[in-house]
């Protein structure tokens, strides 16, 4: 029976996790960004609705949509003003954009840290528990999960029935071929950029139901999106779904068998493992 | 002309009396459903000038990343200098005497043109200040003397090719392999470049040229040719045989070849 | 310039000898902190500057370090410096297996892969009872600062001597190579696996030999202190705003950084991080390759004019 509760447990976040982690594939798979600020906008928009419950008990789920409004305003003024402006060659523009995006991280912690200081807050929002059997199942985690699968469908729909959708598949796929095709290649990528701040914020308003978390808790989630993503394949929207359920369930189990502390290093070590033994992911096909 | 048919007929005895440099001996190489390269085999000879033509995506930059150990065959052997050669690391291969240069112009961009050539160089000298002399001589040799000491990411893209070929050649390899090292040059430099390759077969170096265009240069100065279509061997033999080929024309040559003549 | 460089090295290296005599508490430890981040800055530098493999994870070296010498001296009683030294040699013995294991991957893949594995070996090092657990180790008091500020001072001018040295070496322009182009290196007879792991083997026993002298600097260590991202964060910085992959970068880059995070600090306790990263953010799109390359092309562009 415990078994299948830590089932649960794993896939419930694992949904949380993959919302997370389209988020950063799309970033990675547009631009060839690894955006290290990542977790900072899933932590800063947790912490936000952590906070907004607390003062003026405002529902989360109401805040979602100005999240995601002013995750997307961000990640297009992040990338209008700075990114766009890092050198092209790309032997340097991998260093670079790593920098930036890591000198982003640390403005964001301390932005968050400076406006909500460094408690560790979380939305105490649906505490109950349905019961089926022995199994529990927290309303606040199915919650966010719903919410995270939902939106994580609107966002597959976005890529696959828009013509957006369509121009940000084919700049990750082939760059070269996206411009001859008359891609506007910038435009895309501050569209790709926004809409991956903006799923990070949306993630972290409901992470705020799943964990205590205070504005330096981003690199976490940086690492979460990237193990997922790793385990997934980079840019491959579905094996990111695959890899966050993956990771969800190790987190739950490893969490569950092998304690606290050295629960913390299965991520880790999962994706060393999945990065130095399939390089192009799970389900990714191997490079030529 | 009649000298150089002279150098060609000296150069054929020479080939049916010494061992064969490189050997590479029906390779093939799948990546996912393509065929990249069906069963290939071919000889080179010491100083040969030997071409391999085909269409793009015939399989000749496969070939050449075979050959310098980038990439590993399915099947099939390739020996160089009587010895097999398959399996070994990219940088025995090239101490061992093979040199490459790229298809798709691959400068260190950060580094002076000297000291792009000079990372070959260090194979044979002792210390990096004579690996350096060693590069600026062959940096001389191919006419960029004058940008030595200019970052390579400067070079125009002729200039960049030649760096390729500099680069190549201060490994004092025994057989260097050019891909399409012609492609994008003005019919002045392409005479140039040809002569050079002819320059090197005479001191020795054989030369394996992937080239796509520009038969009249290939019939001219190669020694031998192979013609690839769709990762197999089409074709082999000297230019004369390769024009009246029908497998070749219908395949490939046709047109272009009727207006070379 | 060439000529007034080295009598200048000279001065600043007896100034830095002398420091000691001079300073109060606080300004020794100031000095020492600094000589430290640039230090390690010159660690990273080797690996992530000249190979071209950003490494998030080299701080790992240093907690190794750390513990390592924190464990003999509490065990085996040695000399501390003896066993920093040791704890030197363990990170070196280490990182040869590792690089040849995390060399494999490249770019972001390396960059995260190091992250990852450093945070692994925190966490082991955390479950091994013997390093105290979470709850951490206490060492023997009796080193003072000074010994440790020497000890530090004489791997930063080591590391510095060795960069000078890798920068005019084969070994060093065999490392550029390969940075620029590791396969296209390959083919012009690098042997890059065995280049890059030397590299890397540099890189980690350097932070593994300041590792031991920070622990005795603290007289208790923990896990979050040793490994301490806010260190390897900082010696990152440094280097990167210095200038990646040049002699002076980790240098130039440290004292400025040390500079305006002093002056931040004192006057911005509270915004201090965002101040800090925003204004890496502003230097990096002002001078894209860091100050020493920029300064370098200002220089030539007058001479050549």
């Amino acid at each position: 029976m415990i078994l299948l509760q830590l089932a649960i447990n794993g896939v419930l976040l694992g949904g949380v996790l993959a919302l997370s982690a389209l988020g950063f594939n799309i970033v990675f798979g547009v631009m060839r960004v690894v955006n290290l600020a990542h977790g900072d906008f899933v932590v800063l928009a947790a912490v936000f609705a952590a906070f907004g419950f607390a003062q003026f008990g405002v529902n989360p789920l109401l805040l979602l949509p100005l999240t995601i409004v002013a995750g997307f305003a961000a990640g297009a003024l992040i990338h209008h003003v700075l990114l766009r402006r890092l050198p092209g060659e790309v032997a340097s523009a991998e260093a670079s954009s790593l920098t930036l995006t890591f000198g982003l991280s640390y403005f964001l912690t301390g932005a968050g840290l400076a406006a909500f200081g460094g408690r560790f807050v979380s939305v105490p929002y649906l505490t109950g528990a349905f019961r089926v059997g022995e199994v529990s199942v927290p309303q606040a985690r199915l919650l966010a999960f719903v919410v995270a699968v939902v939106l994580s469908l609107g966002f597959a729909l976005l890529l696959r029935s828009t013509a957006l959708g369509r121009a940000i598949r084919a700049t990750s796929q082939n760059l070269d071929g996206a411009l001859a095709c008359g891609v506007d290649v910038d435009r895309v990528r501050t569209l790709a950029f926004a809409i991956g701040t903006a799923v990070a914020t949306a993630a972290g308003t409901l992470m705020s139901f799943l964990y205590n978390l205070n504005a330096q808790q981003g690199v976490l989630f940086t690492v979460n999106a990237f193990a997922v993503v790793v385990i997934g394949g980079l840019g491959n929207y579905t094996g990111a779904v695959i890899g966050a359920l993956i990771l969800g369930l190790t987190e739950s189990f490893a969490s569950y068998f092998m304690g606290a502390t050295l629960a913390e290093a299965a991520p880790y070590l999962l994706f060393i493992l999945v990065l130095l033994f399939a390089p192009g992911g799970l389900r990714g096909r191997r490079a030529a | 002309m009649p000298q150089m048919r002279k150098r060609r007929r000296v150069v054929l005895q020479a080939w049916h009396m010494s061992a064969p440099l490189l050997v590479v001996e029906d390779v093939s190489l799948a990546f996912g459903g393509v065929q990249a390269l069906n069963g290939v085999s071919l000889e080179v000879r010491e100083g040969e000038i030997f071409a391999l033509i085909g269409p793009n995506g015939a399989g000749k930059t496969t070939l050449f990343n075979v050959i310098s150990g980038v990439l590993r065959p399915d099947g099939g052997d390739v020996r160089f200098a009587g010895r097999s050669i398959l399996g070994w690391a990219p940088h025995r291969i090239a101490r061992a005497g093979v040199a490459r240069t790229y298809q798709i112009v691959r400068p260190f961009g950060r580094l002076s043109v000297v000291d792009n050539v000079a990372v070959g160089a260090l194979v044979h000298a002792r210390t990096i200040g004579q690996a350096r002399n060693d590069a600026r001589d062959v940096v001389g040799f191919v006419g960029l003397g004058a940008y030595a000491d200019r970052p390579a990411s400067s070079l125009t893209l002729t200039q960049r090719k030649r760096l390729e070929v500099a680069r190549a050649l201060a490994l004092r390899p025994k057989l260097l392999l050019l891909d399409e090292v012609m492609a994008g040059l003005t019919p002045t430099e392409m005479d140039g470049m040809a002569e050079f390759v002819q320059h090197l077969s005479e001191r020795g170096i054989a030369a394996i040229a992937g080239i796509e265009h520009v038969m009249r240069l290939v019939m001219r100065i190669s020694h031998r040719i192979v013609v690839l279509d769709a990762g197999r061997r089409i074709a082999e033999g000297d230019p004369a045989a390769i024009q009246t080929d029908p497998a070749v024309i219908e395949a490939y040559l046709g047109a272009p070849l009727a207006g070379a003549g | 310039m060439k000529r007034a460089a080295v009598p200048l090295a000279v001065l600043a290296i007896i100034a830095l000898l002398l420091a000691p005599l001079r300073l109060n508490g606080y300004a020794i430890n100031l000095l020492y902190v600094t000589v430290l981040s640039i230090a390690l800055a010159y660690g990273w530098n080797i690996i992530s500057g000249y190979a071209g493999y950003f490494s998030f994870g080299q701080i790992a070296f240093f907690g190794v370090g750390a513990y390592a010498t924190a464990l003999i001296v509490v065990n085996l009683h040695w000399y501390w410096m003896a066993a920093a030294l040791a704890g030197g040699v363990l990170a070196l013995a280490l990182a040869i297996p590792l690089g040849y294991v995390m060399l494999r991957l490249r770019g972001p893949f390396f960059a995260m892969g190091m992250f990852g594995m450093a945070q692994m070996v925190r966490v082991l090092v955390t479950a091994v009872p013997a390093t105290g657990s979470g709850s951490g180790l206490f060492l023997p008091p009796g080193s003072g600062i000074t010994e440790v500020y020497y000890w530090t001072l004489a791997i930063c001018l080591g590391a510095i001597a060795l960069t000078v040295w890798i920068d005019r070496s084969a070994f060093g322009l065999r490392l550029q190579a390969l940075r620029e182009d590791e396969q296209v290196a390959a083919t012009l007879g690098v042997e890059t696996t065995r280049a890059k792991i030397t590299a890397f083997g540099l890189s980690a026993l350097i932070p593994g030999l300041l590792g031991g002298g920070y622990a005795l600097f603290l007289t208790y260590i923990e896990p979050d202190a040793v490994f301490s991202s806010r260190l390897d964060l900082q010696s990152i910085v440094m280097a990167i705003l210095g200038g990646l992959g040049t002699v002076w970068g980790p240098l130039i880059g440290g004292l400025v950084m040390t500079q305006i995070s002093e002056a931040l600090w004192a006057r911005f306790p509270q915004i201090y991080l965002m101040i800090f990263g925003g204004l890496l953010v502003v230097l990096l799109i002002a001078l894209p390759r860091g100050i020493v390359p920029a300064l370098a092309a200002r220089f030539a562009r007058r001479s050549g004019a």
